[in-house]
Parts: structure tokens; C-alpha cells; sequence
């Protein structure tokens, strides 16, 4: 079919009806608006192609078409939702996409050509009721970034200057701190939707300490003197974004630890610095990705995953960890991309022959998924133990 | 009384039928004049003459009113095969011309064609009030589908008692030439082959070869736009350009041809020498002034006109006999100022789905 411009975004709009009420109603039933993101990360990408790259490129589309190019689809709205953080869990969004693609199939290519003769002759044009889409999209977004704001939980200033805690939350909010505000003994969350920014934690038992509480967003803070972990989180599913750990000096202390969590949304660690340390970025029975961090001089590991843990590590930089940089273990599945892995110590007073140097080391049936790594100066770049597997991309 | 006819009962007539049937016409609404109620009477000795076994483009290539469901869906549902889905897809869907000869006999019961037919030509279109008078009967709403108005012959064979054109039931002598280089005369090429005759290809230019569909955004609105705004004189020689005798590139065009020049049964002339037969793959005469009806629109009524072809607004009527009460249209190969693909059976449904629209919208009906 030769589409029109127009002809385009009306049969994406319409195809779009559908899904975007199905996403409304799951967000009320959830109470999440992971569905929505979801859904205007789908279409956006959607009328975006349409726009920049299918009306210019296509003058004509055969049927067989819609499979690259949903596929081509599929891939910019994983992107989006990469980009913006959309909290959606990855096997009913991939249904919600194959559901709505087909959906789109099957309105253009037996619904619409039922309903309207011409449409094909006027390059999926829907006449009137196209128009009215043009109007009824924009007010649909209205409603939803309305509803949105409306519902935004409340914003409280930190102020500049040292605060004693503990700070215990248990409402949704955004914390946003002021330039140089500090909080002695630690933050404790036990609130969903909670927000903190721009906040230095010095001392206490952990830094931040996170039960129980979904959509936990950690931005630009920084821990340091903490007696056990920089961040702690059980039960819940938290996104680190720019953070800074300093457990240089305490050699029991985590940077960050994320456990527990295998049914909750998965949670993201990334650009973060952390130095020191007996454990970098480790996760228990967690679905994580960890990326884009910065993870140096560690006692024990730099970054693990383990006790069945899925995720993936990638973009990390690990320097001067002793005994083993990236630790892949107890059934977990790792795939492990893009890192660089430097100068990883023998740790020959524990004894312990899974910690000779290893880069990156699998164990105890775990299996790690190797891209390409740089991985240097490692005195075994990688390995496996105890019926552990690496698959070599 | 009809308030709607169809004047011409081929395959336009036909599909205009459909799509009126599909728009809440009875049957008794309708009339279509024809002498012949088979509306495949003159295509199907035509393709059997070609020895045409497949349908040549399957971009809408069924009778139904609807695309959807074409023939590769009907299909798939009867075989419980998913092989035609997969075919149509990718444009690779061809039905063959007895599956579809058989569609059109079915649609033809199914749809009550034969009670709206009426058996006669008609020789006049005169406007009057409200409407036109067609040999003294009164319609409102007229759709003309004349189809082609004869076969082409170059004249200097006019005499010639071997002279037999494509289109025309033939066989093969032991050394025919055929003249012309589009796509009758490609498919002759390899019907005389394969009968074991020596061909002789008798033209005056190398062929054309181009994908046998129009470009695809002039069947839609993308390529139409700029089409219709496209001043007269330029329509009229894109036109000329667009229908100029073509056929496909392709090994299986190929291939035969050159095995039998290495063969020495296929050699290129640029006249008729002493050939047994000779066959005129010279298509069919081409313009409104070859069909006596639309010849007397343009001279006694002033219907506008441009090159051979007559000047039609979009929606293929006729401009200057069309008004909120009335609607004169065109539909088939002479349509061809509205959408040049109008030959086509896609051609056809895009006249046919404006005529209906006019119809439905008509105040007065």
C-alpha cells in the first residue's frame, strides 16, 4: 500500500485506541503507570518512524513489510523505555507489543479496507473520523500528563547543612536536597514512589535502607563511613543512578546490595562510583542491570551476582579488585558485556583457588552469557568453577 | 424505474455493480445495458486466445466490492492452507484465470446480476433535467464502462488474409511473425515457442521492459494528488508515457527467447516477409474517438477533452454534467484521466467506489 502522511499517523492513531484504553485500565487496576509509559513509548516510536523515516523512505509498502519493520519498532520502543527508565516488567510488555502489532495488522489489512472501500486508495486515510483522531490524541495526552502531575507525590526540601537522622520515610515523596545536604546516620525508606536526590549520607548501619518499597529512585547521592552497606535494599526494586560510595577503609562494607527481590520489577544500578570495600554492586535472588559504574578496590568481589540472581552487567569499568572482578555465582545467569576489567589481584593469603585473579569467574552452576570485554592485566581473565558454564557470545 | 445504470456490462460494469450491490442497491435499483449478460463474454476468449493461465497482478485482483477478503484468504479458508496468505503477502499471489472465471460466475448468481441487465447497446447519453435520457430511458446517476473500443491492426496488414490479432482465438503455423513488443506480444513469443513454431518478431523499437504495474503510489492518494494537479498537456503525455507497450524484465521472459535465437527459431525483422501467419500483438485502439458513444459525448455535448483521452475530474466523472443532482462517471480503460491505472481491475473498484458514494449521497434519492 502507498500511504500518505496522513494516511500513516490516522491508521497508527486508530490502531493505537485499543491498546492505549487496555493500558489506562491496567494503570488504574496496578496502580502503576508503567502500562502508560509503556504504551506512549510504543506509539511515540511509532509516529516517529512514521514521520522520519517510513513516509520517506516507502512510497510504497508491501505487506511483508510490517514484520521488519515492527521489528524495527520493537527495538526503538526498548529503547525509549531504556532511556526513560519505564519500571515495565519485559514479558507482558513484549506481549503488549506482539498483542498491539497484531492488532494493527489486523485493522489494516481486513478491518479498515471492510469498513472504508477507499481506504487503501486514500493511503489510509480514515475521512472524518481520522481527523477527529488528530484531536482526540492530543487530548488523550492531556489527560494522562494531567493525571500525572496531579498525582506527583510531594517534593521536600533538604535543606543545605548537616541533618541528624536516621531520616525515615514512609510516604511516597521526593526528597530533593539542597547543594551541601547532609544526613548523619543514614536514610531509611519504607515507603513505594519515593524519590531522593542530591543527598550525602555520612555513618550509620547502612547508608540508605530500602524494605518493602517499589519504584525506589536513588539520584545523585553519595555514602560514605557507612558500618555496613552504602545502599541496602530487600524486597523491593530501586534504580541508583550517579551515585558515589566511599567504604575505603572498612573492609566488611558493601557498596550496594540488592536482595531478595526476583519477583519485583527489576532494579538498575548504573554510573555510579564505588570505592572500597569487602563487595562492590552485589545482588541476591534479584533481576538487575547494573551498567555504565565504576567499581575499584574492592576486598572480596567488584561486582556479583548470585544465589539465582538474572541480569546484566555492562559498560563497567572494575579496577584493583582482589580476588575476582565480575562473579557470576549459584545458579544465577549473567550476561556480561562490555566491561573492562583491569589489574584484578590474586588473593593468595585466603587460600581459596576461585580467588587467584580472576576477571570475570562463573561458579557453581551459574552460567555467564561473555560478550566482548577488555579485560587486562587479570591474572585469569576468565574462568569457571563448580559446574559453572561461560558461553562466549 | 432504476435511478442508476451502468452503461457497458464487462468487468467495470461489473465491479460497479458489486460495489453498488454492497452499497444497498436491490437490484431492481440498478440497470445495466449490455447485449451480452456474461460479463466476462468479451475478456475471457481474449485470455484464452493469449493462452493466458494465470491472472497477470494480484493488487486487487477479484470483483469483490471490498479488498478484504480477496481471493488468497477465500482460498487459504478452503484449503485450510496457509500457502496463499503467505503468497499475497508478498505479492506473489496469482490466482489462476479458471479460479477466477469461476469467482466471477459466482458473484455474477450470488449478487442477482442478471435480473439488472438489460440486453441492449446504448447509442446516446443526453442530459436533461435531473438527469440523463439513455434511448429514451431516464436515469439519474450514470456510470459509463464501454471498455476497450476494438482491437488494433496496423493498417498496412488490414488486407492481409495471414493477419490474426492476439486477441483473437489462433494457432500456431510452423513460422509466424508477431508483431508489436509489449506484453501480448512477449506471451506470444513464448506461446509460438513453445508449439514448436519459428518466430519471427516484427518491430519497430526494442521493447520496453518495466514492471508490468504502474508505479504503485498512482493507485493511492500519494501519487494521485500530485497526478490530478498536474497540468493538462503533462497529464496527457505522462499518460502516454505510462501506457506505452511494456512487459516485465525476467529470466522467465528471457531465457526462452535466447535459447531459441542460439536455436535459430527466433530472429527480430523489422517487417512482415513471407510468413506463414502473422499475429497482431498490437493491442487495442486506444481513445475516446474509437467508441462511438463517448465520441458523440465530446462532439455534441462538448464533453472536455485533452490528447485521446477525455478530461474527467477525480473522482472520475464528468465534470460538466455532474452537480449535486445528477452524476455522469467513467470507469474503466477510458478513465484513465482520473486514475491511470483505471484498466486495471484496482482501476475499476476506484471508480466504482466514488460512483457509489455520489449515489448514496445523492439528496434526491
Amino acid at each position: 500500500m502507498s500511504y500518505t502522511l496522513r494516511g500513516r499517523l490516522e491508521s497508527r492513531l486508530a490502531a493505537s485506541i485499543l491498546p492505549f484504553l487496555a493500558t489506562c485500565a491496567l494503570s488504574l487496576g496496578l496502580g502503576a503507570w508503567w502500562p502508560l509509559e509503556l504504551a506512549g513509548a510504543m506509539i511515540g516510536a511509532g509516529l516517529a518512524l512514521d514521520v522520519g523515516l517510513y513516509h520517506r523512505l516507502l512510497p510504497y509498502q508491501p505487506a511483508w513489510a510490517a514484520l521488519p519493520l515492527g521489528l524495527l519498532e520493537l527495538t526503538a520502543t526498548i529503547a525509549l523505555v531504556r532511556l526513560f527508565d519505564v519500571a515495565a516488567p519485559l514479558e507482558p510488555a513484549l506481549w503488549f507489543f506482539f498483542g498491539s502489532w497484531v492488532l494493527a495488522q489486523v485493522l489494516a489489512h481486513a478491518c479498515w479496507p471492510l469498513a472504508r472501500l477507499t481506504y487503501a486508495e486514500d493511503g489510509g486515510e480514515l475521512g472524518r473520523g481520522g481527523l477527529g483522531l488528530f484531536v482526540l490524541a492530543p487530548a488523550a495526552l492531556v489527560v494522562v500528563l494531567g493525571t500525572a502531575i496531579a498525582t506527583q507525590p510531594p517534593t521536600v526540601r533538604l535543606t543545605a547543612g548537616v541533618h541528624q537522622g536516621p531520616i525515615v520515610i514512609r510516604t511516597s515523596q521526593v526528597l530533593q536536597g539542597e547543594k551541601g545536604a547532609i544526613v548523619r546516620g543514614g536514610i531509611v525508606i519504607r515507603a513505594s514512589d519515593v524519590t531522593i536526590r542530591d543527598v550525602a549520607v555520612v555513618g550509620g548501619e547502612y547508608g540508605f535502607d530500602v524494605e518493602h518499597a517499589d519504584n525506589v529512585r536513588l539520584e545523585r547521592v553519595s555514602v560514605s563511613d557507612a558500618k555496613l552497606d552504602g545502599i541496602h535494599a530487600r524486597r523491593s526494586s530501586v534504580t541508583v543512578r550517579e551515585c558515589r560510595i566511599d567504604s575505603v577503609g572498612n573492609r566488611w562494607a558493601q557498596g550496594i546490595d540488592i536482595s531478595f527481590s526476583f519477583d519485583k520489577h527489576p532494579s538498575r544500578v548504573t554510573a555510579c562510583t564505588i570505592v572500597g570495600g569487602m563487595e562492590g554492586i552485589v545482588t541476591h535472588f534479584t533481576m538487575a542491570r547494573i551498567d555504565g559504574n565504576h567499581v575499584s578496590r574492592t576486598a572480596l568481589r567488584a561486582i556479583s551476582m548470585t544465589e539465582m540472581s538474572m541480569g546484566e552487567i555492562s559498560d563497567n569499568e572494575v579496577w584493583d579488585a582482589l580476588g575476582i572482578g565480575i562473579f557470576c555465582n549459584d545458579m544465577s545467569m549473567c550476561d556480561v558485556d562490555g566491561n573492562v576489567v583491569v589489574a584484578t589481584r590474586p588473593d593468595r593469603a585466603s587460600g581459596d583457588t576461585a580467588r587467584i585473579g580472576y576477571g570475570v569467574l562463573s561458579s557453581y552452576h551459574a552460567e555467564v552469557e561473555l560478550g566482548d570485554n577488555e579485560l587486562r592485566a587479570n591474572p585469569v581473565p576468565v574462568g569457571t568453577v563448580a559446574d559453572a558454564h561461560v558461553v562466549r557470545k | 424505474m432504476a435511478d442508476v445504470t451502468i452503461v457497458g456490462g464487462g468487468l467495470a460494469g461489473f465491479i460497479a455493480y458489486q460495489t453498488l450491490r454492497r452499497g444497498g442497491l436491490e437490484p431492481g435499483a440498478i440497470a445495466v445495458f449490455d447485449p451480452d449478460p456474461d460479463p466476462v463474454a468479451t475478456w475471457r476468449p481474449r485470455a484464452e486466445a493469449i493462452r493466458q493461465a494465470r491472472m497477470r497482478s494480484e493488487s486487487d485482483g477479484h470483483c469483490y466490492p471490498a479488498s478484504f477478503p480477496g481471493l488468497a484468504p477465500r482460498e487459504a479458508m478452503r484449503r485450510g492452507d496457509l500457502t496463499p496468505l503467505a503468497q499475497t503477502v508478498c505479492n506473489r499471489y496469482r490466482p489462476t484465470v479458471r479460479e477466477f472465471l469461476r469467482h466471477v460466475d459466482e458473484l455474477r448468481e450470488r449478487s442477482r446480476w442478471d435480473e439488472s441487465v438489460l440486453p441492449s447497446r446504448v447509442a446516446t447519453v443526453s442530459p436533461v433535467e435531473g438527469g440523463f435520457e439513455l434511448d429514451g430511458a431516464r436515469f439519474r446517476h450514470v456510470l459509463l464502462a464501454p471498455g476497450h473500443p476494438g482491437l488494433s491492426l496496423p493498417s498496412e496488414l488490414g488486407d492481409d488474409t495471414r493477419v490474426v490479432h492476439a486477441y483473437e482465438p489462433h494457432a500456431y503455423a510452423s513460422r509466424v511473425a508477431i508483431v508489436g513488443a509489449g506484453m501480448a506480444a512477449a506471451t506470444e513469443w513464448l506461446n509460438a515457442l513453445d508449439a514448436g513454431a519459428e518466430v519471427v518478431s516484427v518491430r519497430r523499437r526494442e521493447p520496453l521492459r518495466r514492471p508490468l504495474n504502474l508505479p504503485r503510489p498512482l493507485f493511492s492518494k500519494r501519487g494521485l494528488r500530485r497526478f490530478h494537479a498536474t497540468p493538462p498537456a503533462e497529464r496527457a503525455a505522462l499518460l502516454a508515457e505510462l501506457s506505452a507497450p511494456s512487459y516485465p524484465p525476467g529470466r522467465a521472459w528471457d531465457e526462452p527467447v535466447e535459447r531459441a535465437a542460439e536455436e535459430g527459431r527466433f530472429r527480430v525483422a523489422a517487417s512482415v516477409n513471407g510468413e506463414e501467419e502473422v499475429i497482431c500483438a498490437t493491442g487495442f485502439q486506444r481513445g475516446y474517438v474509437h467508441d462511438p458513444l463517448l465520441r458523440r459525448l465530446a462532439s455534441e455535448l462538448g464533453v472536455a477533452t485533452s490528447g485521446r483521452w477525455l478530461v474527467l475530474a477525480p473522482d472520475s466523472t464528468v465534470p460538466a454534467l455532474t452537480d449535486e443532482t445528477r452524476t455522469l462517471a467513467v470507469a474503466g480503460v477510458q478513465a484513465q484521466w482520473a486514475y491511470p491505472a483505471s484498466d486495471t481491475l484496482a482501476g475499476m473498484k476506484y471508480a466504482a467506489r466514488r460512483f457509489v458514494r455520489r449515489v448514496k449521497a445523492c439528496r434526491t434519492r
